[in-house]
């Protein structure tokens, strides 16, 4: 079953194609990951996915139907979309930033209601920012205001969540933190989950349903296990690596190739 | 609460999720969200708004006791109810509907532009009203009566123009500002011509009516501004409301269900025709749009700028700088687009530099 798909995609910036002819199935209560070099298209399929950007050809389709067709606001209540820099106004408080996750739920004369304190309060102690709700979002770390964004996109209770790179800037603590989150939402609550994440390790730990993207083109998707190879890195990253289960997990760990001074001295008679 | 409180940081209050410092109206099916510290900081604002009116129509040439002035007000006789009931009070009357006019369009230029400089005398409204105005006059081909038409009719154009220019697939805020600041200075430039080819009394006069001026203003000539903010009341309660998702990013507010395009171009439109007509009456009032919005940002500390306490804020700041401007150097009148621009010059000074430091303006 898949709620959301992408048929025949071709996604450009101005008169750049990025993305071309890229068919895509999400996989409903799983986790996706996408994952490939820099500049293979990864997060604006993510942002196409979301509506954030329109399609040169073909369609994201929920429910079968377009998402251009369908208005906005609808979509706001199927699919929650956190984007890769999001920026809150100054000054504004985690509980006020974490309310406003509400608003496609709301209209100019029901601006709070029972089911939206409910929401808010769930969302921000799933993320463990409920402690956290009268501070000032500017004075919190990068580890906190990532959770407080993840608890607005929470907050909007739709069952997709997009996620891009959600992990940049923060240290490897506090990525593992915010993936474990991402998990267990999925796990306890059925929420599907498209992540775009530049670590393979961590995509490789997290995904349920792996997605490779190289140039625009979808190069290979499956369980992770059984699509991340030596071959696949090399093919896709132009990486020699070592593929080797997980010593935690037993999921594919990728190992890059001998550094450059052990190469060489390795190449040595 | 008071007004210096500082809200208590890191305290847990447990099931109580809705924001922090906000109110909740009910009204049958109908809820509404207030800020807390807005409603105070308005309450203290009418106040002051009141105190300010009061000793406008008090002072002047002839002072006139606030007793009086009363009497006169709630309908009594007096020998000096011509000059309460016939020079100042309309006078004050649009210095408080421009005020409130300049405040607005201020805080909703602001919120699109998502910067503090944005303001419609930054980003070229008041200079194209300015250039239609002055055009006018120099070539004489309008009478008075229809030149706060043309003005309004040259501030939309001018906004027009650069929000054409600065669309590219979307809307993008600096590039929105940057075009703006860039059309002012042409503008400004052709005004300058405009001025040099006219007879030399008339460009007395448009200069005078390009500092902003309330000199003679009275109930005929302040109806359009005073019609348009009458008008305009639903618009900028729905742009209260919209305030809320606007000042996030772009890509946020699209996945809230935002259609960002046309709630920016329904704001932008409210904010520049506000602007334009409160420019076509008194002229471009420098740096109250730029101030307002600012200022009520920082009293009530609302995440986004507080639209009715800007209202105030712009309405107090005119009405106090013409009743300062009146007085000051009795009895020759300063006009009140002096006054604003003092004090204006150095706050938009201490904002840039404030700006450079990395802090978030």
């Amino acid at each position: 079953m898949t709620r959301l798909t992408a048929r025949g995609l071709t996604l450009a910036y101005e008169n750049r194609v990025v993305v071309e002819d890229l068919d895509l199935e999400v996989p409903d209560g799983k986790v996706t990951v996408i994952v490939g070099p820099n500049a293979c298209g990864k997060s604006t399929t993510l942002r196409a996915l979301g509506r954030l950007l329109k399609p040169v050809r073909g369609a994201v389709l929920l429910d079968g139907e377009e998402l251009a067709k369908l208005p906005t606001k609808r979509i706001a209540r199927s699919i929650g979309l956190l984007p890769q820099t999001p920026v809150a106004p100054e000054a504004i408080t985690v509980a006020d930033l974490v309310a406003r996750g509400r608003q496609p739920h709301q209209a100019w004369w029901k601006q709070w209601s029972e089911e939206d304190e409910r929401a808010v309060t769930e969302a921000m102690a799933r993320t463990d920012v409920a402690a956290l709700a009268d501070r000032s979002v500017d004075e919190l770390s990068g580890g906190q205001r990532q959770r407080v964004w993840i608890a607005m996109a929470l907050a909007q209770e739709t069952d997709l969540l997009l996620l891009d790179e959600p992990t940049t800037y923060l240290d490897i603590a506090h990525q593992v933190e915010v993936l474990d989150l991402v998990r267990r939402l999925n796990r306890t609550r059925g929420r599907t989950v498209v992540l775009v994440l530049h670590d393979l390790n961590q995509a490789a730990r997290y995904a349920d349903h792996l997605i490779a993207m190289k140039a625009g083109r979808v190069v290979a998707q499956g369980a992770p296990a059984e699509i991340v190879t030596d071959a696949m890195v090399r093919d896709v990253f132009g990486l020699p690596a070592v593929v080797v289960p997980d010593p935690v997990t037993g999921s594919p760990l990728v190992v890059p190739g001998a550094p450059w001074d052990a190469a060489v001295s390795s190449d040595a008679p | 609460m008071s007004l210096t409180e500082k809200a208590p940081a890191a305290v847990a209050r447990p099931g109580a999720t809705r924001p922090a410092g906000y109110g909740l109206v009910r009204t049958g099916p109908a809820s509404f969200l207030v800020h807390r510290r807005s409603v105070l900081a308005a309450a203290v604002l009418l106040l002051l708004l009141a105190a300010v009116s009061v000793a406008y129509l008090c002072v002047g040439e002839r002072t006139i006791a606030p007793g009086e002035v009363l009497t006169i007000l709630t309908g009594g006789d007096s020998p000096a109810a011509f000059v309460v009931e016939e020079l100042r009070a309309p006078r004050l009357v649009t210095a408080l509907a421009v005020g409130a006019a300049f405040g607005i369009a201020g805080a909703l230029i602001q919120t699109v532009a998502r910067n503090p400089l944005a303001s419609p005398d930054i980003i070229g409204i008041s200079q194209g009203a300015g250039a239609v105005t002055v055009a006018a006059m120099t070539f004489g081909l309008a009478s008075y009566t229809v030149l706060p038409y043309l003005s309004i009719a040259g501030g939309v154009l001018a906004a027009a123009l650069v929000y054409v220019f600065a669309w590219r697939g979307g809307l993008h805020a600096t590039r929105f500002v940057l075009i703006g600041i860039g059309f002012a200075i042409a503008l400004r430039s052709l005004i300058t011509l405009f001025m040099t080819k006219g007879d030399f009394l008339v460009a007395q006069q448009a200069q005078i009516w390009l500092t902003g001026s309330l000199n003679g203003r009275g109930w005929e000539e302040s109806a359009p501004v005073r019609w348009t903010l009458l008008l305009m009341l639903p618009a900028v309660l729905w742009a209260a409301r919209a305030q809320r998702t606007v000042s996030l990013d772009d890509a946020t507010a699209t996945a809230l269900g935002v259609r960002l395009g046309r709630v920016r171009l329904g704001l932008v439109a409210v904010g520049v025709v506000l602007a334009s007509v409160a420019t076509g009456v008194a002229g471009p009032v420098d740096f109250v749009a730029l101030l307002a919005p600012q200022i009520a940002r920082r009293v009530t500390r609302t995440a986004q700028i507080p639209l009715f306490c800007s209202a105030l804020l712009g309405a107090l700041i005119v009405t106090a700088a013409d009743l300062i401007g009146r007085r000051l150097f009795s009895p020759v009148e300063l006009p009140v687009g002096v006054l604003t621009a003092a004090v204006g010059a150095p706050y938009l000074i201490w904002l840039i530099v404030r700006s450079r430091t990395g802090e978030k303006a």
